[in-house]
């Protein structure tokens, strides 16, 4: 009898953590975030791609974004957007990678 | 046999200099390779009496005098300088650029102001004159595609005033030439607090039949001695004195179409009311309450939305503006014979009113955004204007909403522009009672009997 309630506590709670968790990971989905970026990678003036690592304001999670857009890698090699800039971000989960479909500075005068 | 050599000699040098224009290149480089690059001294050795001249344009000077704008001093200078209203509620006398007070949270400062965003150094700031102004404009920041912002921060100097830094790099100045849409928005695109909230409009190639056609601010906003032209939004008071139009000759003249109705619609109707069908942006802010954002500084509380996510409001607008302590838009009426229907961004702001007068009051950020203390913010900028009784004004200042009409004058559409039947229908996007359209008017306007014909010939060519 133990047994099978902890068999049935398990699946519960297996149960839970996909419909709490599920939609972070799903594909296509689009997940919106604000934080901190604590690194920015990004290879030369001529990349035509770059990560940023954020640092999510309600989680404080690490979350590494896949920038491909030329107007963000433009502000990336200009440093109009630095390290310590908080951001708004939306991105997909394409092929494992959190793809930006929008990365903006909150801050404006 | 000099005169030939002196033609020859003047031919060669106009041949290079339109090859050199040609190719996009700015000249001059030779000279900024082997001298370095100096400041606007460098410039004016091309461009003599520039800096001088810039000094005299509203980018500088973050005002103008208005002509078009009632209940206000017709030989007083207006801008972000020193209005008030909802959209900033603080302006650059106020909110000066400085070091806001510690977080009680963190114990951390930052540097804060409105003229963040002026193009000299600080310490020779909006509207100043002379040898060290001159010296002090960032010619770099508006011209220059290799500008490192790293370099344009504020910080204190030894004397612990607070300097605006600036790239005046070789490496800079060798990327010089006609502003490109970068340069443009490195200011304009984060006004109001945040990337498209007070305009409420990106100038990309999705969003932008202008940009989609590779063109840049600057082909419409075509400068002359730095005097840069604008349209006539009822909120954007200082001008340089120039206007641009889409009817201009060089653009799309009085009759943009090759359908003679359309070109009869321009007459009543302004472009951007068929051609710009969309906006976004913030629409309503409350300076009465800020928000802690996870920095822990504080951040009025702002509504907003993405470019092309909301919908104008038409009013007539016959170039002239009503402005009250409460409302800021348009004036004009169907019977005028100067208005035309013209589409608009609405935005509501929440902020402190004088209790015994009813005008706005205006807010200095430094205190609200280390603590979130609004009235801190209002009795210090009562101080800074000069208000008699600063502490009462501040103690018994009385919330308000004040209602802006933005010029919506960007993400100009081809494609999707309105058609006969976004209008003229019963559910049509333009209101005709509340334009000033009788019931008999309105039943002819909101029927098909206007375009059926037409458009049931135009269809049947298409298909």
């Amino acid at each position: 009898m133990k047994k099978a309630v902890s068999v049935m506590v398990l699946v519960a709670v297996a149960a839970l953590t996909i419909f709490c968790f599920g939609s972070v990971a799903s594909a296509g989905e689009e997940i919106k975030m604000v934080g901190v970026i604590t690194k920015i990678d990004i290879a030369g003036k001529d990349a035509k791609t770059a990560t940023a690592t954020l640092k999510d304001n309600k989680t404080e999670q690490l979350v590494v974004i896949t920038v491909e857009d030329d107007l963000t890698l433009d502000k990336f090699k200009d440093h109009r957007i630095v390290e310590g800039d908080e951001i708004r971000c939306k991105y997909e989960v394409i092929d494992g990678k959190n793809v930006s479909k929008l990365f903006r500075k909150t801050a404006g005068c | 046999m000099k005169m030939t050599k002196a033609i020859a000699a003047a031919l060669g040098l106009a041949l290079t200099a339109t090859t050199v224009l040609a190719a996009g290149v700015h000249p001059g480089k030779e000279s900024i390779e082997k001298s370095g690059y100096k400041g606007p001294e460098t410039c004016e050795e091309c461009h003599p009496g520039s800096a001088k001249g810039f000094l005299d344009t509203v980018h500088w000077k973050h005002a103008s005098k208005v002509t078009n704008v009632e209940g206000i001093d017709a030989k007083v200078e207006y801008g972000m300088k020193n209005r008030i209203y909802v959209m900033c509620n603080g302006n650059d006398i106020v909110n000066n650029l400085k070091e806001i007070p510690k977080s009680p949270v963190t114990g951390k400062s930052k540097f804060s102001g409105c003229n963040t965003c002026h193009p000299g150094n600080h310490l020779s700031d909006v509207g100043s004159t002379g040898a060290a102004a001159e010296a002090a404009v960032d010619c770099l920041v508006c011209h220059s595609t290799d500008y490192d912002f790293r370099q344009r921060k504020p910080f204190k100097n030894e004397k612990g005033e607070v300097v605006m830094g600036q790239d005046r790099s070789t490496k800079a100045a060798l990327a010089i030439g006609k502003p490109t849409v970068k340069n443009c928005m490195v200011c304009h695109e984060a006004a109001g607090g945040g990337v498209i909230v007070k305009r409420g409009f990106s100038f990309t190639k999705d969003t932008d039949a202008h940009a989609a056609k590779g063109m840049v601010c600057v082909d419409c906003h075509k400068a002359k001695d730095h005097k840069m032209p604008t349209g006539h939004d009822p909120n954007n008071w200082a001008n340089d004195g120039v206007f641009v139009s889409c009817a201009d000759t060089s653009c799309h003249g009085v009759k943009p179409h090759k359908d003679a109705d359309l070109n009869r619609h321009c007459a009543k109707i302004a472009c951007q009311t068929c051609h710009i069908p969309r906006t976004g942006g913030a629409f309503a802010k409350d300076f009465t309450v800020w928000e802690q954002t996870p920095d822990k500084f504080y951040e009025p509380t702002t509504l907003k939305k993405e470019a092309n996510e909301t919908t104008p409001v038409y009013a007539w607008y016959n170039g002239t503006v009503k402005n009250t302590p409460h409302f800021i838009g348009p004036k004009g009426s169907k019977k005028d014979g100067k208005s035309k229907i013209t589409p608009f961004k609405i935005f509501q702001g929440k902020a402190y009113y004088n209790k015994q007068t009813g005008e706005l009051l205006s807010m200095d950020f430094a205190q609200p955004m280390s603590d979130g203390d609004t009235r801190a913010g209002v009795l210090s900028a009562a101080k800074t204007l000069g208000l008699k009784n600063p502490e009462k004004i501040a103690k018994e200042a009385v919330p308000g909403w004040q209602t802006i009409y933005f010029g919506s004058n960007h993400l100009v559409t081809k494609t999707k522009a309105l058609y006969c039947a976004n209008c003229h229908a019963p559910n049509g996007v333009l209101n005709f009672k509340d334009l000033g359209y009788s019931d008999k008017e309105i039943v002819k306007l909101t029927s098909p009997e206007l375009f059926m014909e037409k458009l049931a010939q135009k269809q049947k060519e298409e298909w």
